[in-house]
């Protein structure tokens, strides 16, 4: 039984703010197809609103077929998973996002009631994992962690 | 530079002369000014004239030379001038009046402002190391120059002005600033910093030791939403109150993550690497090589249904029959299914969906509860309440409480949350499940995410939810085990949020924008056996296009599967397609 100090909290915090921001500003960038691979490994187990992906091939192919984004992320939270040390990290984030142009992007004539290009509620869950292939490349780096599992999905 | 004021470091011998001619490209200083400078003997005061710095313009009048009557164009006092209208004269006032309480600082502005410039220029100059790229701004309240022209001290409280020339002027260094030093100021407050990242947006490296910053809100400066210094590197606050409180009451680890968090680049804090965890990000000059890629403007993919993989459905099923229930009625049963370290915590999502509000269904008649629906218990209760690191202000001491660490404290927080019932044997559409295997170390566990919602107690308000559980197998002899379950959980995130319907999660294709097509299901089904990313291109094309799949893929193939090139082919050749091109009607839902 692995037991959690303050300084594994601490770390597992910063690397989930760390890890939120980039990844969905990656995600939101032009060059997402050809850096959000980065995050994975061949080994990376996804699925996308139920539909299962592998790897860096596959997260490539999932994200080719997706249009333009613009992610708020409005919550998000981080633990170490007991079981291995470094510990691997279970991470949510929920909010909002917006594939295409949004509202703006709707024809002029679009009824108010009509949902369709406004933001969606999403929910992701990653599972984070050190590396083992990776050694630590600056002073003061734990490990490099990548993301081993993921599952998104439209929520609302 | 060897002024005992002075803390810069003595340039090197013939630095002087290059970081003249520097300057000089750089536009920083005349071409005919010399560089005014101090004698090289130690000890010695600074000799520099009074009158000489100004800039000389013959055909401008300068504002000064109006005032003290010495005008190039006549000697005429000013108030003659302005009585007979001289144009140039009253432009000079108009701006001069102007300038009063103006808050915009212009290098090139109005003349009588450019030997202020002048001065600050060579100010910073003086103390700008060009070889280590470092502006050393310590003691500025010692500074003899700065007293000798009578310049407002930047660190002063009124010199925030004056702080922001500064760091304008600095921002226009060759080669830019990496490092600065604000140490030994008397700072009290980080205000002067205000304008920093905006002005050296790639500063690395800060020093502001030995000031007087009492708290976090003088960090906020450079670390808020309104100005942060991205990529800092490495930061100094030694010797200030904020950090001595902390050692002194024994929250040397609490300090270093508050500075960590506030500052995602940092690499060195008060002498001492920061410990921290990488990923493989992508860095700018990676990106900018990028091959050009076309986003489709629709999804190539479908919403499906729950996932399960790797795992007999029916553990999952089980689990959560039993879990719910539970959940709702007995919480404190629920220690048997959590592993003696397990951690949990929840946390509230408290924006407002945008969709269910669109469709107004907290206001609707068939949730008529919603509005009795309150998120305090949710912030604060479960004994440590919401786990939102995003939006935590308490510090290290809030991220230890909202975790739960143990099947013990597990329960008992979740003892202090609200009551909820949970429709498990209900209409299954308003739950979504995704669950597949994850390696960790030498095991295998099971990542199971569900989504659905609960009504919550006493009010009967609707929820949504969402939950991750990382589960184990339940070891033979387990606590777990002997009590009947076949799984035990290690980590459970439970995350709560404004209804949305379950329509969320409906299979089917997605629309983008209002009044896009989407293809039927006999479309999906003849594009089906084309391989990735064909039919993805087939399919975008298709639904912008409305053309057959034969036309489509003769567009595609003949423009090599460039997705631009083919739209802009479609554009040139469209007004000589015939009739039969097209899709009928019914290959698209309305």
């Amino acid at each position: 039984m692995s037991t959690l100090t303050q300084n594994d909290i601490a770390i597992a915090t910063r690397a989930a703010e760390n890890f939120t921001r980039l990844y969905y500003s990656t995600y939101d960038s032009p060059t997402r197809i050809d850096d959000l691979p980065n995050f994975y490994r061949p080994n990376s187990a996804l699925t996308w609103n139920g539909r299962p992906f592998e790897g860096v091939e596959g997260v490539r192919e999932l994200v080719s077929g997706i249009p333009t984004s613009k992610h708020e992320v409005q919550s998000f939270d981080c633990h170490p998973i007991p079981g291995s040390q470094p510990p691997s990290l279970l991470v949510t984030a929920s909010g909002t996002v917006i594939h295409g142009k949004g509202p703006a992007g709707n024809p002029a004539k679009t009824p108010r009631g009509v949902v369709d290009g406004h933001p969606r509620v999403f929910s992701q869950t990653f599972v984070l994992a050190p590396d083992p292939n990776a050694p630590p490349t600056k002073s003061g780096e734990v490990a490099k962690y990548y993301i081993t599992a993921d599952a998104f999905r439209f929520v609302g | 530079m060897s002024q005992p004021t002075f803390s810069s470091p003595t340039p090197a011998p013939g630095s002087r002369a290059i970081a003249a001619s520097a300057l000089r490209r750089a536009g920083l200083i005349d071409q005919d000014a010399k560089m005014r400078d101090v004698s090289e003997k130690p000890g010695r005061k600074a000799g520099v004239k009074q009158s000489t710095r100004t800039r000389t313009h013959p055909h401008k009048p300068r504002a000064i030379d109006l005032v003290t009557g010495k005008d190039q164009h006549g000697a005429k006092s000013l108030n003659a001038r302005i009585a007979a209208g001289d144009p140039a004269t009253s432009r000079l006032v108009k701006s001069t009046a102007a300038r009063g309480r103006r808050n915009a600082i212009s290098l090139n502005g109005a003349p009588g402002s450019g030997k202020v410039i002048e001065l600050w220029k060579e100010w910073v100059n003086r103390r700008w190391n060009k070889e280590a790229k470092f502006l050393n701004l310590e003691r500025m309240h010692e500074d003899e120059f700065l007293k000798r022209h009578r310049l407002t001290c930047p660190s002063s409280p009124d010199g925030a002005r004056e702080a922001q020339v500064v760091f304008k002027i600095a921002s226009k260094l060759e080669p830019p600033v990496e490092t600065i030093s604000l140490a030994h100021n008397d700072l009290a407050s980080g205000r002067i910093m205000s304008t920093l990242a905006h002005f050296m947006p790639k500063l690395a490296n800060l020093s502001l030791e030995g000031n007087k910053l009492g708290g976090w809100k003088e960090i906020e400066y450079i670390s808020g939403k309104r100005g942060r210094l991205e990529q800092l590197r490495e930061l100094v606050l030694i010797g200030n109150p904020m950090r001595d409180l902390e050692i002194k009451n024994d929250r040397v680890q609490q300090y270093k993550s508050d500075i960590a968090r506030r500052f995602p680049s940092l690499e060195m804090l008060d002498g001492e690497p920061v410990v921290r965890v990488a990923f493989d990000a992508p860095t700018p000059s990676a990106s900018t090589s990028a091959r050009h890629h076309t986003l489709l403007t629709s999804f190539a993919w479908n919403v499906e249904p729950s996932f399960i993989a790797g795992v007999d459905g029916t553990i999952v099923s089980n689990f959560f029959v039993r879990f719910f229930p539970l959940f709702d009625n007995q919480r404190g049963a629920l220690l048997d299914a959590y592993a003696p370290d397990a951690t949990f915590s929840f946390s509230a999502n408290t924006g407002i969906p945008p969709r269910a509000r669109i469709e107004g269904i907290h206001v609707s008649k068939d949730f008529p509860n919603q509005r009795k629906l309150e998120w305090a218990p949710w912030l604060s209760g479960g004994l440590g309440g919401s786990r939102n690191i995003g939006r935590l202000t308490g510090g290290m001491q809030q991220l230890t409480q909202s975790l739960h660490l143990g099947s013990e404290q597990a329960v008992k927080a979740m003892a202090d949350l609200p009551s909820t019932k949970h429709d498990v044997t209900g209409s299954p559409e308003q739950f979504s499940v995704d669950a597949f295997p994850i390696r960790q170390g030498e095991s295998t566990n099971l990542l199971v995410t569900v989504h659905g919602q609960f009504a919550e107690l006493p009010s009967e308000g609707i929820r949504s939810f969402d939950r991750s559980f990382v589960l184990a197998i339940a070891p033979e002899g387990s606590r777990a085990k002997q009590n009947g379950w076949d799984v035990v959980i290690l980590s459970d995130q439970l995350v709560v949020r404004a209804y949305s319907s379950y329509e969320a999660w409906r299979p089917g294709p997605i629309r983008v924008q209002a009044g896009d097509l989407l293809p039927s299901p006999g479309l999906q089904q003849a594009l089906a056996p084309l391989p990735e990313p064909q039919r993805a291109l087939m399919q975008d094309l298709i639904l912008r296009t409305r053309l057959n799949l034969q036309f489509a893929e003769d567009c595609l193939k003949n423009n090599e599967w460039d997705l631009e090139r083919a739209l802009a082919n479609y554009e040139q050749v469209k007004a000589n397609l015939p009739g039969d091109a097209y899709l009928p009607q019914d290959a698209f839902l309305p």
